[in-house]
């Protein structure tokens, strides 16, 4: 690959952007190494191995914003990055809330590069996904089939340029595997899934992968509905991610401003049950969402958006601070150069309770114990209505005796999380995303 | 391309890819030009041109794949990718010197408009336009969302077995999302289009059309009650679009999953997997459709194939190494969401054929059940068929007739068994345009259904369970 300091190219793109005529410019670059590896049946499938890189120049000109990106950094198109930026501000919206952050006085200290996932070699990653698999296959003889046993890495640096006062880059790696199965009992296939992400090399367990996607295909096998009731619900920290996930958009500050957030006017106030705290917290040490910066420039930091129960703040990018009145709470998040930053969430998750999972179903003659919901991304995060298909397990007088599937599960999300009455003190991350175990009174199940 | 890499150096790149060996090689090279506009609060927020140019170079080794991939489309570049795929491929050398061929496409994609040659003016004006109107329509309507999207596509791809493949693909799209509040109850309403075609996509839709439907639909939901849940008859009407084809029976016919034993049709050929009225194919060669193309992202060309035939199972979508593994040709479904991503099997328009029947009849002939007249996403569990889907706009039928709109409906049913209480098939014809995620990768789709009766899903609303043995429900609010 042509080597080339986005750095260096960024800086160059907004004193560009300063010459033509941009009042304030800010260029963005990521170059990333990523490896991927997928094995089954104990051979690689498909191994995947890329250089990427781009850079996305941001430019302001009578109040308008201007956008545009490149992955040619010759010197030609990235001219012509800056030019299209420049055009395109000409036909967006008057916005005199419109600013970039200056250069800050420090930054938090988070250890985002494990050198030794660079240093690993090839084969040892490969092994790490045939261990999941292997562990998976040898956990259970019904677990016939692997879909997919995967390993991935990704090595990348984020600088960040702008004509205030931001000139800074950083380097982060993270890594991890997971696993889909299915396991295989009188012609009923289940599937099964696991996975582990992390900073650091060794924090990843591919038997704790392996053994848990083998369990969870194979208590399914057999799975019925159930018929149509209310009934306690206890969703496992999996699907309390995924449920949080819908009530994240709602919790930025872009979408009170827009009038399409579920929590608009309500800070400080008791929105969810006293047991629900949630944090955004993007300097969270190991977190996988975890950076110095944010896609701005500005310092990430801690946020308690919602404190047992009650609306204490909402996440802000430099826009919607300022916007606000506020100051950004380092929540100007880009997935890529492709894109301008938006108000997200960093290391997001639901914080621990005191009681052990156990204890959580322990208290119920009968619920549905929910381990695998279907149509998330169809749930509306601006009502917080949701319906949605569920799998999981019976639990009859505290214990799980039998699998269910084809069932919907439906309500919308505030009322859900007033409903809560129990959370567990298991707090697992999926990625840059966690919660711990939760109980829920009573929620409607529509099956058969 | 600004310039394509000169044939020469590709066979260059190909040699070295397949240095250690390996049965098939690829190269895939992209440009992709896009204009993204976007209008929220009332003003145009963001306006975004990109150019994303990259290369993805495959290595094939009886059952593994090595992929590599670069934005670096010097010919050192392109070398440096190859070395690195073939040093993970690792075969056993098989090939001989390669003759490129030029591939002759089996369709033309005419577009009227190019994007490139639209004035960005004339795109903010439709985004404006549809952004007013919506405005305009209803004081209860708190917040417009519009969004255009334009993508002008070159590539270039070489193979192993001797094909060389120059081609253009363009696809515009536009979606408009309305958010009604009337005191605490906030509802959201959508409608896009788009397809492979340019400018010309809103000759056939209007902005106004577009933002028309999307603020009725919230509007509607706003009085809607909730849906009923439990086991019920449920017609889907064509204007609903083709969700539940495509997750009750798309994705488990797709050739890799099949398999892999992961797919409840797998090893059903020629056995009755759907009602004798169900006949659906996968069709890339509809004109102007959201998921037509002239090739594929390995250089097949676009073609139909009969999946289920009078409810018959006749056949799967493949890509080339699934079809090399059953020992058939490619189906032409070897799509990839860009040059970062090996191809593998995918639908392109997936559809339901039209029967004979007059739709308003069907709703007629329905004593008790849900009307589904616009769907929304879905999933599929295909190992054990199970799939779900969201009802964007619904209806309770009593006694034949439409009452009163529904909202927060989910449909819950089994593929094989979906399909097979389908007791009514209409002559109508209706498509929905989306984005169908797999294994990481997006690609344009687009399904379409007649109006279809099943005779029984499982609805999961919030409302109380229908009485077993009542002629009709009431569904009382909570």
């Amino acid at each position: 690959m042509q080597q080339f300091d986005l750095r260096v190219l960024a800086r160059e793109m907004v004193d560009q952007a300063r010459t033509k005529g941009a009042v304030m410019a800010e260029a963005y670059g990521l170059e990333a190494k990523e490896l991927s590896i997928e094995v089954a049946g104990g051979q690689v499938e498909t191994m995947t191995q890329a250089e990427d890189r781009g850079l996305g120049v941001r430019v302001f000109r009578d109040d308008r914003m201007g956008y545009a990106f490149t992955t040619d950094l010759t010197r030609v198109a990235l001219q012509a990055t800056v030019d299209r930026a420049l055009a395109n501000a000409a036909w967006t919206g008057e916005d005199v809330h419109h600013r970039l952050p200056g250069k800050a006085a420090a930054y938090p200290r988070v250890d985002t590069l494990d050198q030794v996932i660079g240093q690993t070699s090839i084969e040892a990653k490969i092994e790490l996904a045939k261990t999941v698999e292997a562990t998976a296959k040898a956990a259970d003889p019904r677990v016939k089939i692997t879909e997919r046993s995967a390993y991935q890495d990704s090595e990348y640096t984020v600088s960040v340029v702008n004509s205030a006062g931001v000139d800074v880059a950083y380097r982060g790696a993270y890594l991890g595997v997971y696993i889909y199965l299915v396991a295989e009992e009188n012609g009923d296939n289940q599937t099964g899934f696991a996975m582990a992400y992390s900073r650091r090399l060794a924090g990843i367990d591919p038997v704790k992968v392996g053994r848990e996607a083998a369990a969870k295909a194979v208590r399914m096998l057999g799975a019925k509905p159930v018929a149509t009731r209310r009934m306690p619900v206890v969703c496992d920290p999996f699907v309390t991610t995924q449920l949080l996930g819908i009530l994240a958009p709602g919790l930025t500050a872009e979408a009170v401003q827009k009038g399409k957030s579920l929590f608009a006017g309500k800070t400080g106030q008791m929105v969810v049950s006293p047991l629900i705290s949630l944090i955004d917290d993007g300097c969270l040490d190991g977190g996988i969402g975890s950076a110095p910066f944010d896609g701005e420039g500005v310092p990430t930091s801690r946020t308690v958006l919602i404190g047992q129960g009650r609306l204490n703040a909402f996440l802000h990018n430099t826009y919607t601070a300022t916007k606000a009145g506020q100051v950004s709470t380092g929540n100007g998040v880009r997935g890529s150069f492709k894109g301008t930053p938006e108000v997200g969430t960093t290391n997001f998750f639901l914080e621990a309770g005191a009681q052990s999972p156990e204890q959580l179903l322990g208290q119920i003659s009968e619920g549905l114990y929910v381990t695998e919901l279907m149509g998330v991304h169809t749930a509306n995060p601006i009502s917080g209505d949701f319906s949605l298909g569920a799998a999981g397990l019976l639990i009859e007088n505290g214990q799980l005796t039998r699998a269910v599937r084809g069932v919907a599960i439906a309500g919308n999300l505030l009322t859900m999380l007033n409903a809560v009455d129990g959370v567990g003190n298991d707090l697992t991350f999926f990625s840059s995303r966690g919660a711990p175990t939760v109980r829920l009174k009573e929620l409607p199940v529509s099956g058969t | 391309m600004t310039k394509r890499p000169p044939k020469d150096d590709l066979r260059d790149v190909l040699a070295v890819a397949l240095d250690h060996g390996g049965d098939f090689a690829d190269i895939f090279i992209q440009k992709k030009v896009t204009t993204g506009i976007g209008c929220e609060a009332n003003q145009i927020e963001r306006l975004n041109s990109g150019i994303d140019l990259g290369a993805g170079i495959r290595v094939i080794v009886g059952e593994a794949t090595a992929y590599a991939y670069t934005n670096d489309l010097r010919k050192e570049g392109l070398l440096h990718a190859a070395k690195v795929a073939s040093h993970a491929a690792r075969g056993n050398r098989t090939n001989q010197p390669v003759v490129l061929t030029a591939a002759v496409p089996g369709i033309d994609l005419p577009v009227e408009q190019r994007p490139d040659q639209v004035a960005v003016a004339d795109k903010v004006e439709q985004v404006l336009r549809a952004n007013h109107h919506a405005r305009s329509l209803d004081a209860r309507i708190k917040q417009v969302t519009v969004g255009y999207a334009d993508l002008t596509q070159e590539v270039t791809l070489v193979n192993s077995e001797g094909l060389y493949l120059e081609d253009e693909s363009i696809r515009t799209r536009f979606v408009v999302h309305a958010v009604a509040a009337d005191g605490a109850m906030i509802q959201t309403g959508y409608d896009a289009a788009g397809g492979t075609v340019g400018f010309e996509l809103f000759r056939e839709k209007a902005p106004e059309d577009l933002a028309q439907a999307a603020v009725d639909r919230a509007l509607l939901m706003l009085t809607a009650r909730p849906a009923p849940s439990g086991r019920m008859p449920v017609v889907m009407a064509g204007e609903a679009g083709g969700t539940m084809v495509h997750e009750a029976c798309g994705h488990g016919l797709e050739a890799d999953l099949v398999q892999k034993g992961l797919s409840v049709y797998a090893g059903k050929q020629g056995q009755q997997v759907a009602s004798p009225l169900v006949t659906v194919v996968d069709d890339a060669t509809l004109p102007g459709k959201y998921g037509t193309f002239r090739f594929d992202d390995e250089g097949i060309p676009g073609q139909k194939t009969v999946l289920i035939e009078k409810g018959v199972l006749r056949g799967y979508m493949y890509d080339r190494f699934t079809a090399g593994k059953d020992n058939c040709p490619s189906t032409g479904n070897g799509r990839r969401e860009s040059y970062q991503h090996k191809p593998i099997p995918r639908m392109t328009n997936t559809l339901i054929t039209p029967g004979n029947e007059d739709p308003a009849q069907i709703i007629k002939d329905t004593a008790y059940g849900l009307l589904v007249q616009k769907m929304g996403g879905g999933q599929v569990n295909t190992a054990n068929g199970d799939f779900v889907f969201d009802v964007a706009e619904g209806y309770l039928i009593e006694n034949g007739e439409v009452k009163h709109a529904v909202r927060g409906a989910t449909l819950t049913g089994n593929g094989p068994e979906a399909l097979k209480v389908v007791d009514r098939v209409g002559r109508d014809l209706g498509f929905s345009i989306g984005t169908c995620g797999k294994d990481g990768q997006g690609v344009p789709v687009s399904d379409a259904q007649p109006t279809i009766r099943m005779a029984s899903l499982v609805v999961g609303g919030t409302g109380e369970p229908r009485q077993q043995g009542r002629a009709q429900g009431k569904i009382r609010r909570l």
